[in-house]
């Protein structure tokens, strides 16, 4: 259909840092009308931040931005939407309390002064009914599934117009029967002329469903696009980490011991007063990953919680060691052995304003050497911080600095330091790998096994399939607040996960 | 090349901005305050003069500037403390006038001929504990209902100053001195009870408000006590995970702060007034209290010397009116200290970065928030 | 009860709850938008003392109530740059403003020439109707009684509530203070929203403090509105954020301000002392009955209420 001799969208040298680090560094990017063109780039490579410049949200630091031929700068997100722009973000921007068709008209300009609402869910309607998108407009958007929030974004560009959509990470939430479905209307999309940037870290989607790939490292391009159909996912693997790419190798569990954690008839309720966990039985082993998958806000916070002792279950019992620890406070249960590295790390696992080593010290402060009677021991916990600090390979710590300050990787160390070193015999992490680089990664891993292997019963629950196929010696799937399937290490496939993570549970029980 | 600059957080600030930037909120309060005299036909540096002359100028301005800042210091610790802890407590007006009530019901009750050792003990302790039950009107609430204290704790100054009124001016209460008929008077308080004056007319009383201020700071940055307070005061999440019970502390500290109001109108009556005098109690201290920890940057040491120069503009404010200025232009002084040193904080939480220049990697900073 | 004394009671609570409707009204724009403004009080002081200087220097009321809207709006500027461009606890700097404005009220009140502290005003407003439908029994006073700012007053009512549900620009305020990225994302500019209502707020706020010194008192002497900036804060959340109902709270509160002169027309004594406690003692159990638990949530409290918004930063 279009056939102009300009790039839908040309960047050219945009480089943008944030706190003195570079996340974009020198990065030309060219998008052609009516392709798909996949962005891959591992966690921290710069994709979001050069897709936020791209949507106006961000300013670049220096480098130039053409749309169509035409020279542009954008001020923030509405120039963009003017220049035909629209991104879906990896956390939706829905306002929660508004309906759909509310959502769909905030920030328009093109509308009389007083809203009509019938109007706008009819015109919604139509839209999601030709691009197999359906969501009822009046329902307000904390009513909806995650699937169906992302329908709502991808409709209110399309109601714009948006002749080039961004998508940053759209399969994170979704199952992978969801993702073909979405994929499809990505396809139909650029049939019609659309330009569709896809942000993705996942080799068999980009295979699956673009034309060119740009790959991202540190905030760099890595070498030209190239072509999908002539990259191997091997290559492409190579282009983004920058060396082969190096499964995990793990040694199948040898020394099952006691049950450390046991779970029965576990029901708990989610914030807004719903049963969440659903009647949940697990038992953790000494010396063995369990991982528990499922798509988001299936009940794993909750269940974390729980456990925890962060939020009273309803219903069921949790033993910790045999014993009965159901009732127990937090701090009860932290003295018996419970060890917790939440999804949260600054702000739940990490107080921010505080320094490194007072973080190291917030379990351990009520017993010496840290306190003397009612006193603390400075000395305890520049001592202890220190050595951590070195044991762990911590990163960017100075007296005095707030923790907050710190990169992710180097948080998340820390955290697990702290977790690891108190007595326990049970970790429960939840996604302890999020966000980290591939360096960071592979060392939080290695700290989870070698938990396993000193004899801890480990619960992981997390989100993403990777992680836990490299990690767990088993693994069950939570769908809507129940476990609907249990696979060993070596059974499990990416597609039967899916399938049991979106419900479809018959053609997995035995 | 175009020169481009973006506000960036710091990490640390350094000492000399934490230390300057106060400093640059009274100067640039000072200027404003001189544009609004200027304007009205008053000479800035004649007020400014007849301020410190007044406030420094003879050893008894400055026992009269002394005796204004002990109650402030007060104030400004019960501020202080609680705002760290994200406690919004706007009540010290109100626990002010408790403590006082209380202070005063006691100091009246006692025998007269109660020993000092004894009953100057009992009034300030009653005064703390008359601060800390105020506060537990509003802390109550909060920590067993949820119930924001922000309007809670003001509403209470409100009731708090009638019932001071009442007590003194609307009614035969025992507050109120009996022989006191055309105009009611409080009762004076037994005399074993009121504070020995040893420079001109201050008294003891600031050592304790002294005292208190360091206490805090002790209990704040020493104790394990202190060590929960500032993990809930900076994410009460975090605080929960690692098993601390955050209503116990946030009631704790409420309380303190309260018994720390509480405390500065006890002194108040045990001490310069030696009644309670509704006149003389209803001068905005607790407010002011907010301006000294605001500018203290919250720190209870910091109130100290903070106080005393709020306590300085206090006591001049009285001798302005001797050239013809309004003594309010103090309390337009004290606001506008408060708004620039309010505005202050932002410098130094940020700086300003030149961004068309190279960024060097070093530090790694604020990773976790780039992706 | 007898029923004038009923009808004179609510006739007085819709005269004490104008200012109260003004500066309520203007607070939930201003917190609709996702700024807390604990300056109301020091605003309202200073848009009395403008109000009542300019009509005094000028004999003009038109130019005392333009005077007091325009202070109120300047005065609230200052809370909106600290709390959206330089992103400072909204609290302490709302605190600050009225601590300011508190002691710039008063410092006007004394240092003007001659000052205005104990002097009556030059022009008062008067009722807008005399005679006629001002005498049908009940519905005239109750209706026509009234000076012309209390019409005012329905008219932002009415206004405000159209524009928050009904309008684009309402829609863009709710969303900024609901979720501000969000907006930002769809192409809302979140700080000129934010700005605007601060200042539309902050000049409303300042008319109602003008309804003191121009209507209710109508003089000039410090501290003249006692707490009302104060309980218009409280009447905020009792209104649930929503304009036509802090009409009917401002009334109610009106009314509990009035009590005093009730009970004296009915001949019953209470001390004027504790009779003041009344309209603070029902703003605590109305903040506990309310606010209690997640229950400000489901009011429709803006979940983005008091968290400064940056952009780049998350």
């Amino acid at each position: 259909m279009t056939t102009s001799a300009h790039p839908a969208l040309d960047l050219k040298s945009i480089s943008k840092a944030f706190y003195g680090v570079k996340a974009n560094d020198d990065v030309d990017f060219e998008l052609r009308p009516g392709e798909v063109h996949a962005l891959l780039g591992e966690n921290g490579a710069g994709k979001s931040t050069l897709c936020s410049i791209i949507a106006g949200l961000y300013r670049p630091d220096s480098g130039t931005m053409h749309v169509h031929g035409e020279e542009a700068g954008f001020r923030s997100p509405k120039d963009a939407f003017a220049a035909g722009i629209g991104m879906v973000y990896q956390h939706f921007r829905l306002v929660p309390n508004l309906t759909v068709a509310e959502n769909m008209v905030l920030g328009t300009t093109d509308l009389p002064i007083r809203v009509s609402t019938s109007a706008i869910e009819r015109q919604t309607e139509e839209i999601g009914e030709r691009y197999g998108l359906p969501v009822d407009p009046r329902a307000r958007i904390w009513q909806l599934s995650v699937g169906e929030q992302q329908r709502v974004e991808i409709l209110k560009l399309l109601q714009r117009n948006a002749r080039i959509l961004i998508l940053d990470e759209p399969t994170a939430v979704l199952t992978p029967q969801e993702s073909d479905a979405l994929f499809r209307t990505v396809r139909q999309m650029a049939d019609e002329g659309r330009s569709v940037i896809l942000v993705s870290h996942k080799l068999h989607e980009i295979k699956q469903a673009s034309d060119r790939v740009t790959v991202l490292r540190h905030g760099r391009r890595v070498g030209e696009p190239v072509a999908t159909a002539d990259a191997t996912p091997r290559q492409l693997a190579a282009m983004m980490v920058g060396r082969d790419l190096v499964l995990p190798t793990r040694d199948p569990h040898e020394h099952l011991g006691d049950v450390a954690l046991a779970i029965r008839g576990l029901r708990v309720l989610s914030d807004r007063g719903l049963e969440a966990v659903k009647g949940v039985d697990l038992d953790v082993r000494r010396g063995e990953i369990v991982g528990i998958a499922g798509v988001a806000g299936n009940g794993q916070r909750e269940l974390a919680y729980a456990i925890a002792g962060l939020r009273r279950p309803v219903a069921g019992t949790i033993s910790l060691d045999g014993r009965d620890i159901t009732s127990l406070s937090v701090r009860q249960r932290i003295n018996r052995g419970l060890s917790y590295v939440p999804q949260n790390r600054l702000g739940m696992g990490l107080a921010p304003g505080l320094t490194t080593e007072e973080n190291l010290g917030l379990k351990a402060y009520r017993k010496p050497p840290f306190s003397r009677g009612p006193f603390l021991v400075a000395k305890a916990f520049n001592d202890t911080g220190a050595r951590l600090v070195a044991d762990y390979d911590v990163r960017g710590v100075r007296p005095g600095l707030p923790i907050r300050l710190l990169s992710g990787g180097n948080l998340q160390k820390v955290l697990i330091a702290r977790e690891t070193t108190q007595k326990h015999s049970v970790l429960v992490a939840r996604s302890p790998t999020r966000g980290l680089d591939v360096g960071a990664t592979s060392a939080v891993r290695n700290l989870v096994l070698e938990e396993r292997d000193n004899g801890v019963g480990v619960l992981l629950i997390s989100e993403d399939l990777d992680e836990l196929m490299a990690l767990s010696d088993r693994m069950v799937v939570l769908f809507e607040g129940r476990i609907v399937g249990e696979l060993t290490a070596d059974e499990a496939s990416a597609e039967q996960l899916g399938l049991l993570m979106a419900g479809h549970v018959e053609e997995t029980s035995p | 090349m175009r020169r481009r600059y973006s506000v960036q957080p710091r990490g640390l600030a350094p000492l000399r901005v934490t230390l300057l930037v106060p400093l640059i909120s009274v100067a640039a309060a000072l200027i404003v305050g001189a544009i609004f005299l200027a304007v009205t036909g008053n000479s800035p540096v004649e007020v400014y003069q007849k301020m410190v002359d007044t406030a420094f100028g003879s050893g008894r301005g400055l026992a009269e500037t002394l005796i204004s800042s002990t109650p402030l210091m007060l104030t400004g610790v019960a501020a202080a403390v609680a705002f760290k802890m994200l406690v919004w407590n706007i009540g010290a007006e109100g626990q002010l006038l408790a403590g006082a009530i209380a202070a005063a019901g006691v100091g009246i009750w006692l025998a007269d001929g109660t020993p000092a050792a004894l009953a100057i003990p009992v009034v300030i302790l009653a005064g703390a504990g008359g601060g800390a039950f105020w506060a537990y009107l509003a802390a109550g609430p909060r920590v067993y209902l949820g119930t924001n204290e922000i309007i809670t704790t003001l509403m209470l100054n409100f009731i708090a100053l009638n019932l001071m009124n009442y007590l003194v001016l609307g009614s035969f209460s025992p507050w109120r001195d009996p022989e006191s008929t055309q105009f009611p008077q409080g009762r004076p308080i037994i005399e074993s009870a009121r504070l020995t004056e040893f420079f001109h007319r201050l008294d003891y009383g600031i050592f304790i408000a002294v005292a208190v201020a360091i206490l805090a700071w002790a209990l704040i940055g020493k104790t394990r006590w202190g060590f929960e307070v500032r993990v809930v005061g900076d994410s009460v999440e975090a605080a929960r995970y690692s098993g601390i019970t955050v209503n116990r502390k946030i009631l704790g500290v409420f309380l303190f702060s309260g018994a720390a109001a509480g405390l500065a109108g006890a002194l108040l009556v045990a001490g310069i007034l030696g009644k309670m005098d509704p006149r003389s109690l209803d001068l905005g201290l607790g407010f002011t209290g907010i301006i000294v920890a605001a500018l203290a940057r919250l720190n209870p040491v910091a109130v100290i010397p903070v106080a005393v120069l709020m306590g300085a503009l206090n006591n001049a404010g009285p001798a302005l009116q001797s050239i013809g200025v309004p003594d309010a232009t103090v309390t337009m002084l004290q606001g506008a200290i408060l708004v620039f040193a309010v505005a202050g904080e932002f410098l130094i939480a940020n700086r300003l970065v030149r961004t068309d220049r190279t960024i060097s990697t070093a530090g790694r900073l604020q990773k976790a928030g780039v992706t | 009860m007898n029923e004038s004394v009923v009808v004179l009671t609510i006739f007085a609570a819709i005269g004490l709850g104008t200012p109260l409707v003004f500066a309520t009204v203007g607070e939930v724009l201003s917190e609709r938008s996702g700024v807390l403004n604990l300056g109301v009080q020091g605003t309202m002081l200073v848009g009395a003392v403008a109000g009542f200087w300019a009509t005094f220097k000028t004999g003009s009321l038109l130019l005392g109530v333009v005077a007091a809207i325009v202070a109120g709006a300047a005065l609230s500027l200052v809370h909106a740059f600290s709390s959206i461009t330089l992103r400072v606890s909204q609290i302490v700097s709302g605190l600050a403003l009225t601590i300011f404005g508190t002691g710039l009220s008063e410092f006007i009140g004394r240092a003007s020439e001659p000052p205005l502290v104990g002097q009556p005003s030059r022009e008062k407003f008067e009722p807008l109707f005399e005679g006629g439908i001002a005498d049908i029994p009940i519905v005239g006073p109750l209706i026509f009684g009234h000076d012309i700012l209390v019409y005012f007053s329905w008219l932002v009512v009415a206004a405000s509530s159209w524009y928050l549900f009904r309008s684009r620009m309402g829609l863009s305020l709710r969303a900024v203070g609901e979720d501000p990225a969000s907006a930002d994302a769809a192409g809302v500019n979140v700080a000129r929203i934010r700005y605007g209502h601060v200042v539309l707020g902050g000049a409303l706020a300042g008319l109602g403090g003008a309804y003191f010194s121009l209507v209710l008192v109508p003089s000039w002497q410090d501290d003249l509105i006692g707490g009302a900036g104060w309980i218009a804060i409280a009447l905020v959340i009792v209104a649930s954020w929503r304009p036509w109902r802090a009409l009917v709270a401002a009334y109610l509160f009106g009314a509990a301000g009035r009590v005093n002169f009730t009970l004296q027309t009915l001949e019953i004594s209470a001390p004027s002392n504790l009779l003041a406690m009344i309209p603070f003692a029902l703003a605590i159990v109305a903040m506990i009955v309310l606010t209690s638990g997640k229950r400000a949530r489901l009011l429709g409290a803006p979940a983005a209420l008091g968290v400064p918004y940056s952009r780049e930063q998350r």
